[in-house]
């Protein structure tokens, strides 16, 4: 069979499967009248899903049917601000702050630093001088993340920075690649709460999954950032030893009783806020991002299934990439700041 | 934040997972394919070096089998010049030897000829007068001065001579 013929197949089908999904999808069962479509309407959890141990799960997702079932009974009283709270009358649906449970998230982050260990140390442990495929791979990448330190820090200083944010950066990545990769095992896999009609019935739907990307749950970017800032600072440190926070504390001037010394003051206030501000920041930047991608593909999926997916997949590879350069390459930028001899 | 899953356990969970990758990496990954990277450069260059080196190496020896053959070339010109040079002298002497031994056949010749002629004349002059002296015993047949007449034959036949010579 030709290579042309096999294309013209491929074309085929997806156009096939296209329709189809575009039938099959909310979109088409809405514009065809059909009262209740073939696909549920996924619901979107910003909160931590724990999955272990399992009595955790059970009582958040029955506090979370709970609630559901409240607010579907009376939608005229709940104003929306109160759900999931644990207003006195039910218990929370969410995890307490201080309360601790294996979750789906930081299954996803074990389960991809395995992948991460087990392809980096496999290609890279015995190094040979003329390299295989695998370890070819990882010395191409390996000396893309070193060049890029390298072109912002200097060759001696992008060396030192290296394993840090090499490390934030494949992990970012593999975080979001993973994900997209391996989402039949994502999304088919998880835990519900069967309601009346049991696990077996059509009302049944997955609650929580057992993996759910890493980067979709806000502790892990705040984990990254706060890694980020303390290696930042740590470098401020080293290279100006006390001086570095002259940066932050500029009282020098309105000490020695100049009155242009109030700015100073303050601008050394506005960069001590702004280096927390971006723990923030960086948290907010991956956590919003990667949330997004989900939802967004978890919506098109339930709007048009099958291939117009496709698209979404790549537009979230490449976002996957996006936002680990931009984690890394903003570390990088902040460790140059910090430990450049310029006077500010 | 609650909401948002802020969690202080997972927080520091995720803490330690990077912290065990970054060591983990660090050992296991970075430092020793870094290192080999490193190594292979050392060894690049090295090589290149070495490459460099054994170019000029055989840069320098080329243009030194260059000067030899020049040198022998030159040394070879010199033999053949010299070669030649012997030859045309040898050639020049044999030809003044070959010269002069001829100049010396044709001088002895000469005198040869020369002698044998005298010889000739001598002989024929010797007989002449004998002949003559007799023949005129017969005509005139008287007694006459012999030694006056030999003197008068002698100078007879040396006008003769020098009649002949003249001749």
């Amino acid at each position: 069979m030709t290579t042309k013929r096999v294309l013209l197949l491929i074309g085929a089908a997806s156009a096939v499967l296209l329709i189809v999904g575009f039938v099959i999808g909310a979109v088409g069962s809405k514009m065809f009248g059909l009262e209740k479509g073939f696909l549920k309407q996924p619901a979107i959890h910003l909160e931590i899903q724990p999955v272990f141990p399992a009595a955790t799960r059970d009582a958040l997702l029955i506090a979370g049917y709970e609630k559901s079932k409240e607010k579907a009974d009376s939608p005229a009283s709940d104003s929306g601000q109160s759900e999931g709270k644990d207003d006195g009358g039910g218990k929370s649906k969410y995890l307490g702050i201080m309360e601790f449970a294996v979750t789906n998230t930081m299954l996803s982050a074990w389960l991809t630093s395995i992948i991460m260990l087990v392809f980096f140390i496999g290609g890279a442990r015995k190094p040979k001088l003329i390299p295989g495929r695998l370890q070819a791979l990882i010395e191409m990448l390996f000396e893309l993340v070193l060049n890029f330190a390298s072109s912002i820090l200097g060759p001696e200083m992008g060396r030192r920075a290296f394993p840090v944010v090499a490390t934030i950066f494949f992990f970012v990545l593999f975080n979001a690649w993973l994900a997209i990769f391996l989402i039949p095992i994502y999304q088919a896999i998880g835990f519900g709460f069967a309601g009346e009609g049991g696990p077996v019935s059509s009302d049944f739907a997955i609650k929580a999954h057992l993996l759910r990307p890493a980067g979709t749950d806000l502790n892990m970017p705040l984990a990254l950032a706060l890694v980020s800032f303390v290696f930042v600072e740590y470098w401020g440190f080293r290279s100006h030893r006390f001086g570095y926070l002259k940066k932050f504390f500029a009282f020098g001037d309105l000490l020695r009783g100049r009155p242009s010394g109030i700015i100073n003051v303050f601008v050394g206030l506005l960069e001590l806020i702004s280096e927390f501000v971006r723990i923030v920041s960086f948290t907010f930047r991956l956590f919003g991002n990667m949330t997004a991608g989900e939802i967004l593909v978890v919506m098109i999926t339930f709007l048009v299934p099958f291939v117009a997916t496709q698209f979404v997949f790549g537009l979230e590879l490449l976002v996957g990439l996006i936002q680990s350069v931009i984690f890394a390459g903003l570390t990088l930028v902040f460790l140059s700041v910090a430990v450049s001899h310029e006077e500010h | 934040m609650v909401e948002l899953g802020l969690n202080v356990p997972s927080l520091i969970s995720y803490l330690i997972n990077y912290i065990i990758l970054l060591v983990l990496l660090g050992a296991l990954a970075y430092r020793p394919l870094l290192n080999a990277l490193d190594n292979r450069v050392g060894s690049i260059r090295e090589s290149l070096a070495a490459a460099d080196r054994a170019r000029e190496e055989a840069a320098t020896s080329r243009s030194a089998i260059e000067e030899e053959l020049n040198e022998a070339r030159r040394e070879g010109q010199r033999l053949l010049d010299q070669a030649r040079e012997a030859a045309e002298r040898f050639r020049e002497e044999e030809m003044d030897r070959a010269r002069q031994s001829a100049e010396e056949f044709s001088e002895r010749a000469r005198a040869d000829i020369t002698r044998e002629r005298d010889a000739a004349i001598n002989e024929v002059r010797a007989a002449f007068g004998d002949l003559a002296i007799t023949a005129a015993e017969r005509i005139i047949r008287r007694t006459v001065d012999r030694q006056a007449h030999q003197e008068l034959i002698d100078q007879v036949l040396a006008e003769g001579e020098q009649a002949l010579r003249r001749n």
